[in-house]
């Protein structure tokens, strides 16, 4: 059984909510399906505390339509890659911040804020990133439905084609 | 010394020792730091968005742009990956070319660095002998690809230029001339008491912190750690080439200084075993432009650590998601804690040290009035330039310059 074998069996037989969720990839690549938010807090402190995964490289934010993901990648020390995935609502996209776990996080997570528009509970103040001062609230770059087509960066507003049935609504009142 | 005796230091957009945007805001009592904050983000071009509207060929020479000085590593990482969810196999010799490229932008970009961090400290003669020496590698990069940065070579299933005799003789003088500098500046590092004197001790990051604030490439292996992907995961072929990983304990800028210069000479010799064990072959193999629905994580080493690519493709011509981690992102995290305690005068070389790259080359591009934009060329650059020096009384033109000459 390779490393990566053991790995998730491990986790398999501590946590049955991973059962036939966790995918050996290839070499150095174990992938998680979507957790939820309870899941994901359920499994997390053994993967860090037990697992030995002790390095967060980076969380990758993506647009799944209604939800948000968070694809957290955590590195052991023989460099094995667990891609522990998290998803929540877009209309209540609230996460916890693993900053005060894993320092290397925090410019990633406020990242997720300023591009996705995600919650995340319990990041420090700070400066946003990536996104200039002045730009418009409520503007998330990278989620699917944002084109920058629309967007002006010499007035920094969205200006999105008003729909033709809101026109009509708007000329009769 | 009160709390009222603090004083608040923005240092930054613009920058004393970098060339690109960063802003850091420095809480002083005294000389010493005793709070600080990094503000960066003042380059994000929107580059992931981008690639989410076009196919994954434009993606490449897209992902070349992320950054002028390690430009090769981020297609490195595109391609390898697209390769992976696609399930093709690039031929041997591409995979060679891909490590040669990598090794020579290593060499020139580690170079770049020690020049950099000489000026920093005021040690301008070895600024001008790194960066002379720099320009043998840029030349060598601009024989291969067409151009001193943004080589190109990479395409998805391969590399796009092969390497031919002459040109891998070339390389080979290059390298034996590189490495009697290198040699030197070894000696320098080692045993310049100046350089201890004024790197020793500063930008202190312990084998721990290094770890807990994510550190990589150079800067983790100063503390003490043996990361490097090229050995903890090994791609393209650096699995069957012998070398070393440097690392030092010295845990500070020093340490930071030994461990790229002797990454130097190890570039040197991976440069010889590719030049030498270069099978013959194709140079790309075939890829279909419609890549499998999946996710990939590829990562390569790059100059200044570890270079993460996520990709994700829908079953499409187009990716749907791309998201890269560049090492310089990683290594910002152990930034403040490495300023903490620190002189006021330290400030510029702490920064330097961990060869931050916050992006470049945009020079190429002018924007004109709206929307409408016009490209300029390389000849048309440098006209506009002596133009608008003229505009100011200064006739560059003037000026009798000798002609280069080539270390090689």
């Amino acid at each position: 059984m390779s490393n990566e074998e053991a790995i998730i069996q491990r986790l398999v037989e501590k946590f049955d909510i991973l059962k036939d969720r966790l995918h050996f990839q290839r070499s150095k690549r174990i992938f998680s399906d979507f957790l939820t938010r309870e899941e994901f807090e359920t499994v997390l402190p053994y993967v860090r505390d037990e697992m030995g995964f002790n390095r967060a490289s980076h969380v990758v934010g993506t647009d799944e339509g209604e939800d948000l993901g968070f694809i957290y990648l955590l590195t052991n020390d023989d460099g094995v890659i667990l891609a522990l995935k998290e998803k929540a609502p877009k209309s209540n996209p609230k996460i916890k911040a693993l900053t005060g776990d894993y320092p290397s996080l925090e410019f990633h997570e406020r990242e997720l804020v300023g591009l996705f528009g995600a919650e995340v509970e319990g990041l420090p103040a700070g400066p946003p990133y990536p996104l200039p001062d002045g730009w418009p609230e409520g503007n998330y770059p990278l989620r699917k439905e944002w084109n920058p087509e629309y967007f002006d960066n010499r007035t920094m507003s969205y200006n999105p084609p008003v729909e033709a049935e809101e026109k009509e609504a708007e000329q009769s009142e | 010394m009160s709390e009222l005796n603090r004083v608040v230091i923005p240092i930054g957009p613009q920058h004393p020792s970098l060339k690109e945007p960063g802003c850091f805001t420095v809480t002083l009592e005294g000389e010493k730091i005793v709070d600080a904050v990094v503000g960066i983000g003042y380059n994000h071009r929107g580059i992931e968005k981008a690639c989410e509207s076009r196919n994954y060929t434009q993606v490449v020479y897209l992902l070349e742009r992320i950054c002028g000085i390690c430009s090769h590593t981020h297609t490195t990482a595109f391609c390898q990956g697209v390769e992976e969810l696609a399930g093709v196999e690039i031929p041997k010799r591409a995979a060679y070319i891909r490590v040669l490229v990598a090794e020579i932008e290593r060499l020139h970009s580690h170079l770049l660095w020690l020049g950099v961090a000489a000026h920093e400290i005021g040690f301008d003669t070895m600024f001008m002998y790194t960066w002379r020496d720099r320009e043998a590698v840029l030349d060598i990069l601009a024989e291969i690809g067409g151009n001193r940065v943004n080589y190109a070579i990479n395409t998805i299933g391969g590399v796009r230029r092969d390497i031919d005799d002459s040109l891998k003789q070339d390389i080979l003088k290059m390298t034996d001339a590189l490495e009697e500098q290198v040699k030197y500046y070894r000696e320098l590092a080692l045993t310049e008491t100046t350089l201890a004197a004024r790197l020793a001790g500063i930008g202190k990051l312990s084998r721990e912190d290094a770890l807990k604030y994510g550190a990589v490439g150079p800067v983790i292996r100063a503390s003490g750690v043996d990361f490097d992907i090229r050995t903890v995961d090994p791609y393209a072929v650096y699995g069957e080439i012998p070398f070393k990983v440097i690392t030092d304990t010295h845990a500070d800028i020093f340490g930071r200084t030994v461990v790229r210069v002797l990454e130097l000479l190890e570039s040197i010799e991976i440069v010889r075993f590719c030049i030498k064990n270069m099978p013959d072959g194709d140079i790309v193999a075939k890829v279909p432009r419609r890549i499998p629905a999946g996710e990939v994580i590829s990562r390569t080493e790059a100059p200044r650590g570890e270079d993460i690519h996520y990709i994700r493709s829908n079953g499409t011509e187009i990716p749907d998601r791309v998201r890269v981690r560049a090492p310089s992102e990683a290594n910002w995290h152990a930034m403040r804690h490495m300023l903490l305690g620190q002189y006021l005068a330290d400030v510029p070389i702490t920064i330097a040290a961990i060869d931050p790259c916050f992006s470049c080359t945009d020079r190429a591009v002018v924007v004109k009035s709206g929307r409408e934009t016009e490209f300029m060329d390389w000849a048309q650059l440098r006209q506009y330039s002596i133009e608008w020096y003229k505009k100011k009384g200064i006739d560059v033109t003037s000026i009798k310059m000798p002609e280069r000459r080539r270390y090689f």
